[in-house]
């Protein structure tokens, strides 16, 4: 809970937070975007029930970037984020369209995703939510391409979250896939895998 | 004489801030489907004290989620909410010192996040404000702890006694009947 004398600065606040994190994993849509021991990770991001027309209030500027977009915050090493993210916790993050399939390029290690966000309201008062994270991405040495999956959050109205899924949608990923960057290189499958 | 038309202005305009605090969205006070949500804050530990507040309407779908609250020294209430799932929004108010201060709260992990499935009487608790510890550049922080008092029941009498038209609507048999099943 947020008390804020200028609701203003709280606005830019928040922006200031995005504008000073590290770049994210940089979303690609061919092999020109893709270096020498790099892999496109695939995957997409579902909320059951999907976000409602309204539900996101961003009403800043450049804020509109954020409409429909969870970030993943991912690191080399699995830890549990104790409270809110700081801007070096989005260094390297994904940004994942909801609903959408993701490419995106990284190095060819596995890491992990150690929770989501998503802006709920920037403008007359700021308010996110947070998504459970836990998730090891399976990359190995030498990969070129991989499939992690698509995580489906279930969630209720106050975005409680009762269950992730991790579900496996491999053929119209692969579908996606080929249209953009051919089929000389195959998509490896290797799912996401909870961290216990 | 221009003096006397100013506070014409004056009393007009606190009537019908007083009237949108509690009803929107153009619902009759004695609609069978109402609810009535309430409940208090002690603010002296805030900046401020509070002098307006919201509910957002989060399920079903609705185009105009925010509801008013009439705020009454710490009290709060709407007496004309629909079935629906709410959370407290934001409280507001000003002080000489401390400036306009808005109070948001989470839309994920509110405490005060409440189902209302059929018309009743809902009391979503007594809180204190507490401030809690923040960076330099963040917005300052605060949490809600739950209180003992005042209990239901003594908000419910306030409500019967300072609501405005609340005595002289189908609200006073229902709070008098709440009053006696929770005595």
């Amino acid at each position: 809970m947020t008390a804020s004398p200028l609701r203003v600065a709280a606005a830019l606040l928040a922006l200031a937070l995005a504008a000073c994190a590290g770049p994210a994993r940089q979303r690609v849509e061919g092999w020109s975007g893709v270096g020498s021991g790099e892999t496109v990770v695939v995957g997409r991001i579902e909320l059951v029930p999907q976000l409602r027309k309204g539900e996101q209030k961003l009403e800043n500027l450049n804020s509109g970037s954020f409409e429909n977009v969870v970030f993943l915050m991912a690191d080399d090493k699995n830890r549990v984020l104790q409270s809110e993210p700081k801007a070096a916790d989005l260094g390297g993050r994904i940004e994942a369209t909801l609903e959408q399939t993701f490419f995106v390029r990284s190095s060819d290690q596995p890491f992990y995703i150690l929770g989501g966000m998503i802006w709920l309201e920037i403008g007359r008062g700021m308010n996110k939510a947070y998504f459970p994270g836990g998730l090891r991405v399976p990359l190995k040495t030498g990969d070129k391409a991989v499939y992690v999956g698509t995580v489906r959050y279930y969630r209720d109205e106050f975005w409680n979250f009762s269950k992730v899924a991790i579900v496996d949608d491999y053929d119209r990923a692969n579908a996606e896939y080929r249209k953009k960057f051919g089929t000389k290189i195959p998509l490896r499958k290797a799912l996401l895998i909870p961290v216990k | 004489m221009k003096n006397r038309i100013w506070l014409v202005f004056a009393l007009l305009a606190l009537a019908l801030s007083a009237g949108c605090a509690s009803r929107g969205h153009e619902r009759d006070i004695n609609d069978p489907t109402n609810s009535l949500v309430f409940g208090f804050v002690d603010m002296d530990d805030a900046p401020t004290k509070i002098s307006y507040a919201s509910l957002q309407q989060v399920a079903p779908p609705t185009d105009a989620p925010y509801w008013g609250l009439a705020v009454r020294k710490g009290l709060f209430y709407n007496a004309y909410l629909p079935p629906g799932s709410y959370q407290l929004s934001k409280f507001g108010g000003s002080g000489f010192w401390a400036g306009e201060n808005v109070y948001n709260f989470p839309r994920q992990g509110n405490q005060t996040a409440m189902r209302i499935d059929k018309p009743g009487i809902y009391f979503l608790g007594s809180f204190k404000y507490k401030t809690e510890k923040s960076g330099m550049f963040e917005p300052g922080k605060f949490s809600m702890q739950k209180v003992a008092k005042p209990t239901e029941a003594d908000l419910l009498k306030r409500i019967l006694d300072e609501g405005s038209g609340i005595k002289d609507s189908a609200w006073r048999e229902r709070i008098q009947a709440r009053l006696k099943q929770i005595k």
